[in-house]
C-alpha cells in the first residue's frame, strides 16, 4: 500500500521529538561504572575541593580497603553528624551542649575573640598564644549570600558582652569586605559596652618592606601597637 | 621590555603554536578570521589580565577543550621575567609568575605591559561612559597594580550593597538601615580611593595627550581631557571626599530604594574629550575621531614609559589601514625601534618598503604560525 510510504514531511514538533529520543539512546548506552559505584562517586564530588577525578580515585580506594576499615569510616561519618552540635555559648563545634573551651576554668572568662567560622577557631587555639573565650559568628555579612546579621549569632554576642562583664572584645576576622563590613557592625554594637580591638593584619614574617604592596602595608599601619 | 617569546596552548584557535619575536616590529599577516586577532588577545591578557573582546575565559579556551594557557618570556631592563596564564573554560585562572603561582591577581599584573589600539577603539569617543572608564581603569592597572585590587573591593562593595538594595524591595525595616549605612561607608571609603586615583592618572595623561593632539591635528585642534566623576571632587582631600559622597548618597537615597540599585558612585563617572571646547563626540568627523584616539593611545605609551622607566608594547589590530598617510607617518615616527610593536593586517600593501624590511612578518594561516609570506 502506497499509503504506508507517504513522503517526509516535517512538522511542528519534529525535531524536539528527535531530540528526545537521541537523549533516551544517550541515557542508554552502557553506563561506565557500576550504579552503587556512580553513586558513591557522585557523594564525594559533592565535597569541597573534590573534582571528579579526585572523587574516583577517593572511590576505587575505598573499594580496595577491608570491610572493616569501611564500616568504621561511615561509622564515624554518621557519628560526628549526629553527636556534634554547636556550644550554646559560643557557637563553635561541640559535641557537648557547651564546649570544652567554654567550660575551661583555667581561661579568661572576661575576653572573648570573635570569629567567622569555627575554621578559625581551630586555627587559633594552634597557635597556643590565646587565652581567651571565643565566639563563633557563623559566616560573614553577605547581601549577596543573604547573610544579614540576623543570620549570625551577633545577637547572642552582644548578650553575652553584657551579661558576662567582658573586658575585651578581640575582632578575628579576615579583611575582605564582608569581613570588614561585619567588624565595623559588630564594633559599633559593642563599643558602648567594652573594649574592641582587632588583630593586626600585615606583613607575613621574613616579609620585606619594599616588596610588600600598599594594601597590606596600609593594614600593618592601622594595626600598629606599642613595642614591648 | 621585550616579550621574546610567546606560547599558545589551547588558546582560541590555536592548538599548539610558539612563536619568537626577532624585531622590534613583527607584522602579522593573514585572511580574515585566521587567528592575528587572538594573538594580540593573547599578549593584552598577560598585561592587563582583561581581554577588550570577552570577559569570560570559556570564550578564550579552544573550542572542545577544557583549559588553554598563555606563556610568554619578557625580557626586562633588570631580569628575564616567565609568565604564564592558565585559562580554564569552567574555572578560576592560574597565574605564574617565574615559576611561583601567584594567590593575587594584582601580583602579576606590571610585569608586562602593553597598550592595545584597534579599530574598536573608535567607540572611546562615539562610546558610553562605561568604555571610557574601562579603558582608564585598565591604564591604571598597569600603572599602579594595586588599583586592580581597590578597583576590585569597590566592585564587590558594591555587589554587595545593590544585593542589599534588591532585598529592601518590599520594605525598609530599621535593621536594615543600620546595614545599608555600613555599605554606604563601604562604598564611600572605596569609591573615594577609586575617584582620586582616576583623577590623578588622568591629570598626568592629559598634557601628554594634549601635546600629541596638536601635533597630529597640524596645531589648529586643542584637546582637553576632563575627568567627570558621578560624586563631585573639589579638593583631593579623602574625607572632604567621602563625606561628599556619603552626602550624595543621602540625596539619591529615595531614588536608590525605588530603583533598587546604586546610583552614586565612580560606578558612573565619565571622561570627557573636547576639542576646541566642543564634546568631541558631537563634532567629530571619523578623520577627527581617529586622532583624538590615536593621540590618546601615544599619551598612554609615553605615560607608561615614564612611569615604569621601560617602554610597553604597542598591539596595533588593524588600524594602521584605517590612518592617512599622515596619520601613520606620526605613529610611525612616533614608535621607531623604542617600541616593541605587534601589527595584524590582511595585506602589505599599505606599508612602506624600509618598514617592511625592518620588520619579522610572520603569516597567519588557521592558528598556525608560518615565517616569512609569499606573495600572492
Ligand atoms: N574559543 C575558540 N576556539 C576555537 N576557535 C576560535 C575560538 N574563538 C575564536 N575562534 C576562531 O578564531 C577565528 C577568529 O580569529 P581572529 O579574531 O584572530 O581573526 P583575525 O585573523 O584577526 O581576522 P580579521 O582579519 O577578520 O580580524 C575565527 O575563525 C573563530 O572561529
Ligand atoms: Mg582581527
Ligand atoms: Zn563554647
Amino acid at each position: 500500500m502506497s499509503g504506508d510510504f507517504l513522503p517526509f514531511t516535517p512538522v511542528a514538533g519534529y525535531r524536539k521529538r528527535l531530540l528526545i529520543e537521541w537523549k533516551f539512546c544517550v541515557r542508554r548506552l552502557p553506563p561506565i561504572y557500576a550504579r552503587p559505584l556512580a553513586r558513591l562517586i557522585e557523594e564525594l564530588q559533592k565535597l569541597p575541593g573534590v573534582g571528579p577525578k579526585t572523587a574516583q580515585r577517593l572511590a576505587l580506594h575505598l573499594l580496595k580497603r577491608p570491610d572493616s576499615e569501611v564500616q568504621a569510616l561511615a561509622q564515624a561519618l554518621v557519628d560526628a553528624k549526629s553527636q556534634i552540635g554547636y556550644c550554646s555559648i559560643c557557637f563553635h563545634l561541640s559535641a557537648e551542649p557547651v564546649c570544652d573551651i567554654c567550660r575551661s576554668p583555667s581561661r579568661d572568662a572576661q575576653t572573648i575573640c570573635v570569629v567567622a567560622d569555627s575554621r578559625d577557631v581551630i586555627a587559633l587555639e594552634k597557635t597556643r598564644e590565646y587565652k581567651g573565650k571565643y565566639h563563633v559568628l557563623g559566616g560573614l555579612i553577605s547581601p549577596m549570600d543573604g547573610i544579614g546579621p540576623e543570620q549570625l549569632s551577633i545577637g547572642q554576642l552582644v548578650h553575652r558582652v553584657n551579661k558576662d562583664k567582658i573586658q575585651e572584645v578581640i575582632i578575628a576576622i579576615s579583611p575582605t569586605i564582608e569581613g570588614d563590613t561585619t567588624t565595623l557592625y559588630v564594633g559599633q554594637l559593642l563599643k558602648p559596652f567594652t573594649r574592641v580591638t582587632r588583630i593586626a593584619f600585615g606583613l607575613p614574617m621574613g616579609g620585606d618592606l619594599e616588596y610588600a604592596d600598599e594594601v597590606t602595608l596600609a593594614r600593618a599601619l592601622e594595626g600598629r601597637r606599642e613595642l614591648d | 621590555m621585550y616579550l621574546k617569546t610567546l606560547e599558545l596552548r589551547h588558546f582560541r584557535n590555536y592548538t599548539a603554536q610558539g612563536v619568537e619575536f626577532t624585531a622590534p616590529k613583527t607584522i602579522l599577516l593573514g585572511d580574515n578570521a585566521q587567528g592575528k586577532s587572538n594573538l594580540l588577545e593573547s599578549v593584552e591578557l598577560l598585561a592587563t589580565l582583561k581581554s577588550h573582546r570577552t570577559s569570560r575565559d570559556r570564550d578564550l579556551v579552544q573550542e572542545d577543550e577544557t583549559s588553554g594557557s598563555i606563556s610568554a618570556t619578557v625580557q626586562r631592563d633588570l631580569a628575564t621575567l616567565d609568565l604564564s596564564l592558565i585559562l580554564r573554560s569552567g574555572g578560576r585562572r592560574t597565574a605564574i609568575r617565574s615559576g611561583e603561582k601567584l594567590r593575587r591577581q594584582m601580583d602579576f599584573l606590571g610585569a608586562l605591559n602593553a597598550v592595545q589600539f584597534s579599530s574598536l577603539d573608535l567607540d572611546l569617543v562615539r562610546g558610553g561612559p562605561g568604555e571610557r572608564r574601562t579603558w582608564l581603569d585598565t591604564l591604571l592597572m598597569q600603572l599602579e597594580p594595586v588599583y586592580a585590587h581597590i578597583l576590585g573591593q569597590y566592585h564587590q562593595a558594591l555587589k554587595q550593597r545593590n544585593a542589599l538594595l534588591r532585598q529592601n524591595e518590599a520594605q525598609t525595616a530599621p535593621t536594615d538601615r543600620a546595614q545599608l549605612a555600613l555599605w554606604d561607608a563601604q562604598l564611600a571609603a572605596l569609591g573615594t580611593r577609586v575617584m582620586r586615583r582616576r583623577s590623578r592618572g588622568l591629570a598626568r595623561l592629559a598634557p601628554i595627550a594634549q601635546d600629541w593632539h596638536h601635533a597630529i591635528s597640524g596645531h589648529t585642534e586643542t584637546l582637553t581631557l576632563h575627568y567627570a566623576p558621578n560624586v563631585p571632587l573639589e579638593d583631593d582631600d579623602p574625607t572632604i571626599i567621602q563625606a561628599a559622597f556619603l552626602d550624595k548618597i543621602q540625596q539619591r537615597a529615595i531614588a536608590e530604594l525605588h530603583q533598587h540599585t546604586s546610583l552614586v558612585g565612580p560606578h558612573r563617572d565619565d571622561i570627557e574629550f573636547t576639542i576646541n571646547d566642543t564634546p568631541a563626540r558631537q563634532y567629530g568627523s571619523q578623520g577627527q575621531q581617529r586622532t583624538l584616539v590615536l593621540a590618546l593611545k601615544l599619551a598612554e605609551l609615553n605615560l607608561i614609559e615614564s612611569v615604569i622607566g621601560e617602554p610597553p608594547l604597542l598591539l596595533l589590530d588593524d588600524v594602521l589601514a584605517e590612518l592617512d598617510l599622515n596619520r601613520q607617518n606620526q605613529l610611525l615616527d612616533a614608535i621607531q625601534d623604542r617600541f616593541q610593536t605587534l601589527i595584524t593586517t590582511t595585506h602589505l600593501g599599505s606599508f612602506d618598503a624600509q618598514w617592511l624590511d625592518a620588520s619579522q612578518i610572520l603569516t597567519v594561516k588557521a592558528g598556525q604560525l608560518l615565517s616569512g609570506f609569499t606573495h600572492a
